[in-house]
């Protein structure tokens, strides 16, 4: 294992001090020492740190609030989740202008970098250090764009399960109301109510629909029961259309999700492309000149010879 | 845990690398500054992707031009000499850097880290030299159960340097100073004080004095010592002992020049490969560049085969017919792979046009993202096939050339000229009895007639006389007739049935003589020859290391991996003082003529 000797370190810097004042060699250390403190740290470092200071500041931001922003309990009764949805909404947004910030300022600092006139190896250094700094934003990002992933997937989740509850609710209705006269059908309708219970709100609706007109049909006239087979029949078709239809648009629900995770990678991707088409473009460029160049020179040469 | 030891390495460097204490790794950047011991260490175990990971944005040799980048951390991490600390004393006075980490490979010796401490304090710098380590670091790993003790100035402790006839006491010293200096690193490393074994009479058994004096003299002096319970973690061998077995590469000098068909012995055979690099001359197309052109420059290309490559830490130790099948397979499975892509791309392409289209979209939008996201991982495969096809066919080329015309029976009308000296001199160390006299004069008649070199031959004459005197020869148990017999039926039998004869010879698993001892060890069966101890042994150590002084090899490595795949809970690591393939070996035998 590795053996930290610093403190033998400054033990032997403090011999050789010892040694040096015994035989009379002295160092101006004093005067030297503050000016030495207040070294001057470059511009590009200062502000290279400044983007890093951000993008943590940006990524404790969001651990933070990240268990209330994602809240898993409460997704019927809203009065126990402790963040509002306007306030995930502005949580979304301030991440995005940061993010967004920070991004522009490590452009910056690439053009700038590039510009500047020095060494190979500052350059190799600077350009390497806002490699990182991009990768550590881009980790930051993921974890912005999980959680609101996540969020979205929620809202989805609570707005299909909210419709079960004027279900529920008019089930109370129908099985408590004694007032209906014709009480085998109400409870025929009911039992079809209860068995359909799964997830459809517009087939309890248009039971309640059959149960409201059938309510204002007894007062006017007695429906054949013909009639009401037909309407029967006719309640099965509609639940089975929509519970189809429910599916389906489950499911494209599903693929819009992937879809949109599919552009968001191919953008980046096509993102990370345009560098190499301006470079290719530019050797193109100057490939071009040098054939045209080579040519002219043909052209001379020939007419010597 | 024998993975442990290549842990350690790259845990003791993360741990620098991370100016130990410094808490959250932030992006700001390091500059590693490394001398050429350093980036042999370093080079095996890291691709510079990684070192960029770790956050090291520039990494550069200590003697070359440096500029100041003032406000940049610098991690040094280099040997304690003399020429390095001058150099780093004037890094110190021309301020290049922020601040310095300076982490030595062997310990520093005192007056030298005087030295520093008064260039320091010359330049106002000791504020900024932050941390200073010693790393005992002194030994490459190249597997997870392989090390050799150093690539730069390798000569110096090299059979050859060990073993030359006219060999002074002083520089017999020295050599076995370094060698026990680097052992002793490595065992600090593994945190373990091990049980060391070794024959007497030969280099090895000076070694093994050597290290058992340093490290009782590191013991003793229980506070300072390196080998306290903190240092070995999780105290692992406090109550298992490590054996470390010391043995003389003259016990076996057939091994060092045998031919072999597992493909890392192979490409260590016949293609430039070291430190975990393989270099070869890009292979060249048909010729189309115009008549009257400049001839093109063969390009040369490295390849690093590291840990991280799938397919070679799978079949490295595979036979090559294998390991052809294997890249074939690798080939099919990434062409259906992409296939797949390409038809999923055209399906994209019908969308809005079809009705029917569209729901084979959906069905296929989910396999899509999978194939985007696989997109990397394809690409990475599709490298390392490449990288397996072009070192394969480069051997393949190599093993073809050595098998023209081989009509006319006799292994000696078979292969080039160093071949044919091989192929004698295995059959000459390992037969029972040595040839007669007349025998002699007409192999040394054919051997010269093909173009050998014979300086080996009398080496290897004196060496089997002296071996026989001193104690029981190694027993290759007539391994050796019987894989030259074989080998004699493959070359002879045309090109086409090489593979299969290969097949045939790999079929039998022969314990080459350092693993026969190390089975002996391990199944504690009584053996002729007598060890020096330091330790009553006991059955439960763990693991085992084999070290052979004078040089070893990928064959031996591979023939002790194999033996301990079929002993389930047993491990074992393999050490050597330097590596060397068939023809290294032969010219530094061939050197001993000159002297």
């Amino acid at each position: 294992m590795a053996v930290d000797i610093t403190l033998l370190f400054k033990a032997s810097v403090k011999t050789v001090k010892t040694r040096n004042k015994a035989i009379g060699v002295g160092f101006d250390t004093s005067k030297d020492e503050i000016l030495k403190k207040s070294r001057p740290k470059t511009d590009f470092s200062n502000r290279a740190k400044d983007v890093i200071t951000n993008i943590t500041r940006l990524k404790d931001f969001l651990l933070k609030h990240r268990k209330d922003y994602i809240n898993a309990g409460g997704l019927i009764s809203s009065e126990y989740s402790r963040m509002t949805d306007s306030e995930r909404d502005q949580i979304d947004q301030d991440a995005q202008i940061l993010i967004r910030t920070c991004s522009d300022a490590i452009n910056h600092l690439r053009t700038e970098a590039s510009k500047n006139a020095l060494s190979a190896q500052t350059k190799e250094h600077q350009g390497a250090v806002l490699d990182l700094t991009e990768m550590y934003l881009k980790s930051v990002c993921k974890l912005y764009s999980e959680q609101r992933a996540i969020r979205v997937k929620r809202v989805v989740d609570k707005k299909r399960l909210s419709r079960l509850e004027p279900e529920k609710r008019n089930k109370l209705v129908d099985s408590t109301s004694p007032k209906t006269p014709v009480i085998s059908s109400t409870e025929q309708v009911d039992e079809k109510a209860i068995q359909d219970e799964s997830t459809d709100k517009s087939s309890t609706e248009i039971q309640d629909n059959n149960v409201a007109l059938w309510e204002n049909g007894k007062v006017e006239d007695e429906l054949s029961p013909e009639e009401i087979q037909m309407f029967e029949q006719e309640n099965q078709r509609l639940v089975s259309e929509m519970n189809s239809l429910v599916d389906e648009v489950r499911q494209i629900e599903g693929k819009v999700v992937e879809i949109s995770r599919l552009q968001e990678i191919f953008s980046e991707k096509v993102l990370q492309q345009e560098t190499d088409i301006d470079n290719i473009h530019q050797l193109v460029v100057g490939a071009t000149e040098n054939v045209k160049e080579g040519n002219e020179d043909i052209r001379e040469v020939k007419i010597l010879l | 845990t024998e993975s442990r030891m290549r842990h350690m390495t790259c845990i003791v460097r993360e741990r620098q690398l991370r100016h130990y204490g410094h808490v959250a790794p932030l992006p700001d950047g390091d500059v590693l500054i490394y001398d050429r011991f350093g980036q042999d260490i370093i080079s095996p175990l890291l691709a510079v992707k990684e070192l960029r990971d770790m956050g090291i944005t520039l990494h550069l040799l200590l003697h070359s031009d440096r500029d100041a980048i003032p406000d940049v951390p610098a991690i040094y991490f280099v040997m304690p000499t003399e020429e390095n600390i001058d150099r780093i004393c004037q890094d110190l006075r021309s301020q290049l850097y922020e601040s310095y980490y300076l982490n030595f490979i062997s310990a520093i010796s005192r007056s030298k880290l005087e030295d520093i401490a008064s260039a320091a304090l010359g330049a106002n710098a000791v504020t900024q030299i932050t941390k200073v380590f010693d790393q005992y670091l002194n030994f490459i790993t190249l597997e997870d159960d392989m090390f050799v003790l150093c690539n730069q100035n390798k000569e110096l402790i090299s059979y050859h340097a060990i073993n030359k006839p006219d060999i002074t006491d002083t520089d017999m010293e020295t050599i076995m100073d370094t060698i026990v200096d680097s052992l002793f690193c490595f065992l600090v490393t593994l945190g373990a004080v091990p049980i060391l074994r070794c024959p007497r009479g030969n280099a090895a058994e000076m070694v093994a004095v050597k290290l058992d004096k340093k490290l009782r003299e590191n013991l003793r002096d229980a506070r300072n010592s390196l080998f306290t319970s903190d240092t070995m973690g999780t105290g692992q061998f406090s109550f298992q002992r490590p054996v470390l077995v010391l043995l003389d590469r003259n016990l076996d000098l057939a091994t060092p020049l045998h031919h072999t068909w597992t493909y890392q012995a192979l490409v260590h055979d016949v293609l430039d490969f070291h430190l975990n690099r393989v270099t070869m001359e890009e292979s060249t197309g048909p010729e189309n560049s115009p008549a009257g052109a400049r001839p093109k420059k063969k390009n040369k290309k490295n390849y690093d085969l590291t840990a991280a490559d799938r397919f070679w830490q799978k079949h490295k130790g595979s036979p090559f017919p294998e390991v052809a099948e294997s890249v074939q397979q690798e080939l099919d499975t990434y062409r259906a792979q992409e296939d797949e892509v390409k038809r999923l791309k055209s399906i994209m392409g019908l969308e809005g046009e079809d009705e029917g289209a569209i729901s084979m979209l959906s069905d296929n939008t989910a396999k899509l993202t999978s194939a985007v996201s696989s997109l990397p991982e394809l690409l990475e495969k599709k490298r390392l096939i490449d990288l397996h096809t072009n070192v394969a066919t480069a051997v393949l080329e190599h093993i073809k050339v050595n098998e023209r015309s081989n009509h006319n029976g006799g292994v000696l009308n078979s292969g080039t000229p160093e071949d044919k000296m091989r192929l004698f001199l295995i059959y000459y160390i390992t037969s029972q009895q040595p040839p007669s006299e007349v025998d002699m004069e007409q192999y040394r008649k054919a051997l010269a007639d093909a173009g050998c070199n014979l300086s080996p031959l009398n080496y290897i004459r004196q060496w089997k006389a002296f071996a026989k005197m001193a104690a029981a020869p190694a027993n290759y148990g007539g391994s050796g007739a019987k894989a030259m017999g074989l080998f004699s039926r493959v070359m002879n039998t045309g090109s086409q049935f090489v593979m299969e004869g290969v097949k045939n010879l790999v079929l039998k698993q022969h314990n080459l003589p350092v693993t026969r001892i190390l089975d002996n060890l391990m199944e504690m069966k009584s053996n002729p020859v007598s060890y020096f101890s330091n330790f009553v042994l006991d059955n439960s150590f763990y693991p085992a290391i084999i070290f052979v002084v004078g040089g070893g090899n990928y064959i031996e490595y591979q023939n002790l991996v194999d033996y301990v795949k079929g002993k389930p809970g047993k491990h074992v690591l393999y050490g050597c003082s330097e590596l060397f393939n068939a023809s290294q070996f032969l010219k530094q035998v061939i050197m001993h003529k000159c002297h």
